[in-house]
């Protein structure tokens, strides 16, 4: 499973190969992803994103093909996925190595994502968007090599996905974690990534950097923009 | 003119549409809020009910051979309790009660997590769990007295196999329904396999297998009256047939009612525990 990398390189896959059944859902992907690249992965659903998510994160290993993936891996789900019966701290820190399980830890953690005042509550009284805000201090409290975000946005409302990428843009400039976030948004791909991956029919169709400039730069970001939707395969009168 | 014309039919609509706000809240909260005030308070009845059954007696209508009236039963179970008989016997079905819950729940809960957690447990246990669990256990009496003779270890076992099986039942589907999205987010948090089940399928467990204590519970008592009632020297179920020989209906319905409030105390105590226990679930802080 783990063959050698080229050097810098955190995760590294060749000719990865899974299928349920007849069709394969991921076709011999070639991939590789330098270290603290943020790499959005878009693609529509059935592409395959979140199986190479799962793989990437062991919780699939029934692939054919070479899986390398450097140091150690946290991920947040689509659900916050947190244990409703322990409190937001113990969230947090359960699952760490025994003298890194403390409270201490988990304030500092949750300090990140501006929710420390909440260590003492339970995670049902949470709203969604501070539910997944935990579960990315959560994430984050394992100090990972590698950062795995399966469409952690997907269920929270505009107003706080946008906040969210703030946060997260800010806590990849501290942690510079090799982060891969599957998400079907391009905007929401565009807003946070280096560089973006079209995911269709198990293959990659689209490899674009997101030059840091085109943020300031509309036109320049609107083409990549008209790019990756082509890649994505939509069509003119599907677009908004 | 126009006005009118165009204002009309803008009123008829803000009035039918207020109107429909109205019906609404009528309809919502204040029927179901109407519909659970009674018109009368709820003891009531239970009073008539209690006066007609005193009136009864003192009429000579019902014979104190067939029933005591209230009254008679509230001085003797006074003067039981006084006496200490009442106290005595308590305590001794009590501590039926307390060692057979200890081997019941002990049982039901081991047996419940092996086979829960275990696929081995689960091919091996569950079966013969299974098959015992549609005997009615209360049947086993005769062959109990058979095997293990007249004293407490069939009352304790009776008891026991009272606990036992719903509590097992109830575990053993509580494990298995743990949320496998949670046991995977464990999986890749690095939670060991042991803090998987301490901090994931238990908890996961936990409000069912309190469901199956309060059902467990209730059986238990089913269970000691039945035991009692076959030989004992002691305990209230020796009370009440001891009564039964003398005709006396005041102290069996005082045994009846000791009997009642016992099994209520430790429903009240399951309940209390299932508060503290499952606390997350509500909205508290």
């Amino acid at each position: 499973m783990t063959t050698a990398p080229s050097a810098g390189t955190a995760i590294g896959l060749r000719g990865v190969t899974k299928s349920y059944g007849e069709a394969p859902v991921l076709d011999g992907l070639d991939l590789d992803i330098p270290a603290a690249q943020v790499v959005a992965l878009l693609g529509r659903s059935g592409s395959g994103k979140s199986t190479l998510l799962r793989l990437l994160a062991s919780l699939d290993h029934d692939v054919t093909g070479e899986v390398s993936v450097m140091g150690t891996v946290s991920v947040a789900f689509q659900e916050p996925r947190l244990l409703p019966w322990r409190r937001v701290w113990r969230n947090v820190v359960l699952g760490l190595d025994g003298p890194e399980d403390n409270r201490a830890n988990a304030l500092t953690a949750l300090a990140q994502v501006e929710l420390a005042e909440l260590a003492d509550r339970w995670p049902l009284t949470l709203s969604g968007g501070q539910a997944q805000r935990v579960s990315l201090a959560r994430a984050l409290a394992r100090r990972p090599d590698v950062l795995l975000l399966d469409e952690p946005f997907g269920a929270l409302d505009a107003l706080t996905r946008r906040s969210m990428h703030a946060l997260l843009r800010r806590l990849f400039a501290e942690h510079r974690p090799t982060t891969l976030l599957v998400t079907h948004d391009v905007d929401e791909a565009l807003a946070i990534a280096d560089r973006v991956l079209v995911l269709r029919d198990g293959r990659v169709r689209g490899d674009h950097l997101v030059p840091a400039v085109s943020v300031h730069d509309p036109a320049r970001r609107q083409a990549l923009r008209t790019t990756i939707l082509d890649d994505l395969g939509v069509t003119p009168d599907e677009r908004d | 003119m126009t006005i009118s014309l165009l204002s009309a039919p803008s009123r008829a609509i803000s009035h039918l549409r207020a109107d429909d706000d109205v019906d609404r809240t009528a309809a919502g909260p204040g029927v179901i809020a109407r519909s659970r005030r009674s018109p009368v308070p709820r003891w009531a009845s239970l009073v008539g009910v209690l006066a007609t059954w005193q009136l009864a007696s003192t009429t000579k209508l019902l014979s104190p051979d067939l029933l005591a009236p209230p009254s008679t039963i509230a001085t003797t179970g006074w003067r039981l309790a006084g006496s200490g008989e009442l106290g005595s016997a308590l305590l001794v079905s009590s501590g039926r009660i307390a060692i057979g819950l200890l081997f019941g729940v002990t049982a039901g809960v081991t047996l419940g997590l092996l086979s829960g957690l275990s696929r081995w447990g689960d091919a091996l246990l569950d079966p013969p769990v299974q098959a015992l669990r549609t005997l009615p256990h209360l049947g086993l009496v005769p062959l109990f007295i058979l095997w293990f003779g007249i004293d407490e270890t069939p009352k304790v076992l009776l008891i026991a196999m009272g606990v036992a099986f719903p509590l097992y039942l109830a575990i053993h589907s509580g494990v298995r329904q743990s949320d496998p999205k949670l046991l995977e987010a464990a999986r890749v948090l690095g939670f060991t396999s042991w803090q998987r089940v301490w901090h994931v399928s238990l908890p996961s467990a936990l409000p069912h297998a309190l469901v199956g204590l309060r059902q467990g519970l209730g059986l238990a008592w089913l269970s000691l009256i039945v035991a009692e009632q076959v030989n004992s020297s002691a305990g209230l179920g020796y009370m009440i047939n001891n009564a039964r020989e003398f005709l006396q209906t005041d102290v069996i319905v005082v045994g009846l009612v000791v009997y009642a409030v016992l099994g209520l105390l430790t429903d009240t105590l399951v309940r209390e525990l299932e508060r503290r226990a499952l606390s997350w679930r509500g909205a508290g802080l």
